[in-house]
């Protein structure tokens, strides 16, 4: 009977109702929208890290002394089980030359059969000397042109395709096969590029290096790009709480309009208040009867709000991300979840004060009341 | 059992006092009908809002059944409204948007009641009021003399010994007037309800068992 009293009560303020519908419907649809933006937004970044999420890269410790990593070890982190991929890499920096211009580079040594795992070629072929995209443009580098490194000539074989990695930046390197690296310089290796099986072995491996490499004394340390890409999600979570929170505005304003509509239907009905007071009504039950206006309002717009803003985050999704393929996923339900609870929490929080008022009014002064 | 020992209101306006009563002893036996007649601003309105536990008074006593008011809660005095004691007033005071099966419902609603209860026990008080065939009607689409009687209905819901009533015929002609005060009589002698009538219409005096005068918030001539 109070939800019927209410929905009546409701119905009454046909027009004041409905605007305060609309207002709530906007502010669930702006923080849902956002949330599923962000989200998305966040989706697509990492879809960039995707490959190296279960890299790992192990570099000699050189807090304790250690500026290479000898070939032993190499084989020893080779027989880890979860490796799925071991790429040794050496580099050295050296002045690189083509007719007039020169410049210095990072030069990397790896294995031929490997770099096609790390990087791709916008041209040529793997077997042979590989340039980064920026140092091609440097130079003015065709497949097959001439380059000198350390003094040394190589031809081009690749063009490495622009990119990014947090080990090797791939526009700015100089890839030599290991052959040809030994040939100019030192044979330890800097850093070694692990592929782990997946990304919850990371952590059995980290333990295995320690146990095998690292068991007399540290001498490599283990960086897992999951941290970076934990970080980065972390930054983007932020961000989208932050847009929510600008989104939240809105559902201010609806809570205001709210608490002005209930203020409004308090003073308009005291006189009913008196009464249902003086029939035998409780405080608590005039309270319940506003608060549950407030929630009917919430409810109704919340889960319109709710809904439409699955079509506001795709809309948002195609116009600046020029696709929607994360739009519906199950954390952008939660984000309509999270929508919706705020929607109603505000309905509820701006209606206490005038429940709160109601529920005060002395029976008789309230009938009294012109 | 109404009883008030030497009950005294005054209402502050700024840094006025207003005295609205000034010493009411009285008491109402049950199964009594009272009528309190005086002039407008007499206080009538205000003994009855006192009676009916509305209101509380300056200073003084108001016992219902030998239960001094004073010492309940609000709460307590809401349940006391609720199941002892119901209203007539001269505006009715119904709730526009609810029928007048659902006015009459409203009290059962507050003391939790079932629904069936409830709309069996609002359709028989209808039907005691002469209003069965408009039950579904919102009090707008009723006559003064028809809402009056949904009131009278209402008041009965939770089947109260105390009936007060203010003014119940005053926005009322005659002949509905008639009506309505032939009701409670009835109501009075056949199921021994105590009523507390206030009024200035000298007419009504032929229901009451008792007339009781008041004038500046005195009892003048308590026979
Ligand atoms: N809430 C109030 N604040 C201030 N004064 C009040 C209040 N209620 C009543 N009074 C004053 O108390 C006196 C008695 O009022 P009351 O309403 O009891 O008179 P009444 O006999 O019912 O009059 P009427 O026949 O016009 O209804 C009046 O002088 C009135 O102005
Ligand atoms: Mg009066």
């Amino acid at each position: 009977m109070l939800i019927e009293l209410a929905l009546r009560n409701l119905a009454r303020t046909k027009v004041r109702s409905t605007l305060a519908i609309i207002g709530i419907i906007i502010g669930v649809m702006a923080i849902s929208s956002i949330g599923i933006f962000g989200e998305s937004l966040k989706a697509v970044i990492l879809e960039n890290f995707k490959d190296v999420a279960n890299e790992v890269i192990i570099t000699p410790n050189y807090v304790h002394g250690y500026t290479s990593i000898d070939a032993r070890t190499v084989k020893k982190i080779e027989s880890i089980p979860f490796a799925e991929l071991v790429i040794p890499v050496k580099s050295e920096s050296a002045l690189v030359e083509c007719k007039e211009k020169k410049t210095y580079a990072t030069v990397y040594g790896m294995d031929v059969r490997k770099t096609k795992e790390l990087f791709e070629l916008e041209k040529g072929t793997y077997k042979g000397c590989l340039v980064g995209s920026k140092i091609a443009e440097f130079f003015k580098l065709r497949v097959g042109s001439r380059i000198t490194i350390a003094g040394r000539e190589f031809r081009v074989s690749g063009i490495i395709k622009e990119g990014a990695r947090f080990d090797i930046n791939p526009n700015y390197a100089v890839i030599l096969p290991l052959r040809d690296f030994d040939r100019i310089f030192s044979e330890e290796y800097s850093m070694i590029i692990v592929k782990v099986e997946s990304i919850d072995k990371i952590e059995a491996f980290k333990e295995a290096v320690n146990k095998i490499v690292n068991r007399k004394e540290s001498k490599v340390s283990v960086f897992e790009m999951k941290i970076i890409i934990e970080r980065i999600k972390r930054v983007f979570e932020k961000v989208t709480l932050f847009l929510m929170a600008i989104a939240g505005v809105s559902l201010l304003v609806a809570g205001i309009s709210i608490l002005n509509i209930m203020l409004m239907s308090t003073i308009e009905r005291t006189k009913e208040i008196g009464l249902m007071r003086a029939i035998g009504a409780y405080r608590e039950t005039i309270l319940k009867l506003f608060l549950t206006e407030a929630l009917i309002l919430g409810l109704i717009g919340s889960v319109v709000g709710g809904a439409l803003s699955l079509l506001g985050g795709y809309s948002i999704d195609m116009l600046i991300l020029k696709t929607a393929k994360y739009a519906f996923t199950p954390s952008s339900i939660l984000y309509v979840l999270i929508g919706i609870t705020f929607g109603i929490l505000t309905a509820l929080i701006s209606a206490m004060y005038p429940a709160w008022k109601a529920s005060k009014l002395e029976p008789i002064e309230a009938l009294r009341y012109e | 059992m109404i009883e008030l020992i030497d009950v005294v209101k005054k209402y502050r306006i700024g840094v006025h006092e207003v005295i609205a009563l000034n010493g009411v002893s009285l008491s109402v036996r049950d199964g009594e009908f009272v009528a309190i007649m005086g002039p407008s601003g007499s206080g009538k309105s205000t003994l009855l809002h006192l009676i009916g536990c509305l209101d509380k008074p300056t200073s003084g006593k108001v016992l219902i059944d030998g239960l001094d008011t004073s010492k309940l809660s609000d709460r307590e005095l809401t349940e006391l409204r609720r199941d002892k004691i119901g209203f007539v007033f001269q505006q009715y005071y119904l709730i526009p948007t609810l029928t007048a099966l659902e006015n009459v419902e409203l009290p059962m609603v507050f003391k939790g009641i079932s629904k069936e209860k409830r709309r069996s026990r609002a359709e028989e008080l209808l039907e005691l009021v002469g209003l069965k065939g408009k039950k579904d009607r919102k009090p707008n689409e009723l006559s003064g003399g028809e809402q009056q009687r949904v009131a009278i209905a209402r008041a009965l819901a939770n089947e109260p010994s105390i009936l007060l009533c203010d003014e119940p015929t005053g926005n009322l002609d005659t002949k509905s007037g008639k009506v309505v005060m032939e009701i409670i009589k009835r109501l009075n002698v056949e199921e021994g309800v105590t009523v507390v009538l206030v009024t200035h219409d000298p007419s009504l005096k032929v229901y009451a068992d008792r007339v009781i005068g008041i004038r500046d918030g005195r009892i003048v001539n308590a026979d």
